[in-house]
């Protein structure tokens, strides 16, 4: 699978944001859970960082999932396409 | 050090970052645009103190020189102690904090902001190095001497926060309140 390149960067999309709203946790509980900085989450959601692979696992971790579920190099799929 | 040596220092850095997270005059960093105008204040600042040292380079000793040199650097100060404090805050103290207090995006940012910084300031001691051997140094004023040295000083320990303040992108809506579930 190629890797979906923005401005040159390596770009890993991730659906955090839904699951944090799925289980209704705040980005601050979050972040508290996770050890880091509450706008990292927020950096993490809209794309413009893209964690380490320890901070991967552990926000996998955290969600009960694993990691693909969370992370993947391909847009994730829109809710209720087909494809 | 000692253990309470330790703590002291802990619970300072501690502190500091609890103060950091906190909002002052958030209105004049809320935006990239904002951010970039502080910053921009901040190089103006740095070059007053280098407009200083080449005014006591040529003027100096004189009343001239004095009379330039000292509200140049007033100014200065000025300037510059609210223009670090403001973007210290804004990046959330990922230039200043320990990097134990930091998480992995701040410390790559910070790695990033100080690359950056060490690159402009190579530029910086080239272009004086330059300057200083093309230039008749038989007869320098101490003035100068010192004012150049507290430019240089200045400019190594505060490019890497204005380098941070320039290239900060805007913190994603909503994360300063919890209404974002």
């Amino acid at each position: 699978m190629a890797a979906d390149k923005t401005d040159g960067k390596e770009h890993v999309h991730n659906r955090i944001a839904v699951l944090r709203a799925e289980r209704g946790v705040s980005r601050r509980e979050l972040a508290t859970a996770l050890g880091v900085h509450y706008q990292t989450i927020g950096y993490l959601e809209r794309g413009e960082y893209s964690p380490s692979l320890h901070l991967a696992l552990r926000i996998a971790g955290f969600f009960e999932v694993p990691v693909e579920v969370v992370f993947s190099l391909a847009p994730f799929p829109r809710l209720g396409s087909t494809s | 050090m000692t253990w309470g040596d330790t703590m002291v220092r802990e619970r300072w850095e501690r502190r500091r970052q609890a103060a950091l997270q906190r909002d002052m005059l958030p209105s004049w960093y809320a935006t990239r645009r904002r951010r970039r105008t502080l910053a921009a204040a901040g190089l103006a600042a740095l070059a007053m103190i280098w407009a200083a040292t080449a005014v006591s380079w040529n003027l100096a000793p004189s009343d001239t020189a004095m009379a330039v040199s000292l509200p140049l650097l007033g100014l200065s100060v000025v300037v510059m102690l609210p223009v670090v404090t403001l973007l210290n805050v804004a990046t959330r103290g990922s230039m200043s904090l320990a990097e134990r207090l930091l998480d992995e995006r701040q410390v790559a940012e910070r790695l990033r902001s100080f690359t950056v910084a060490h690159r402009v300031m190579l530029g910086i001691l080239v272009v004086l190095a330059v300057v200083v051997l093309s230039t008749d140094t038989e007869d320098v004023p101490m003035a100068s001497v010192a004012l150049g040295v507290v430019g240089l000083f200045e400019t190594h320990m505060l490019l890497p926060v204005l380098v941070a303040g320039w290239r900060q992108a805007d913190p994603p809506p909503g994360d300063e309140e919890d209404e974002d579930l």
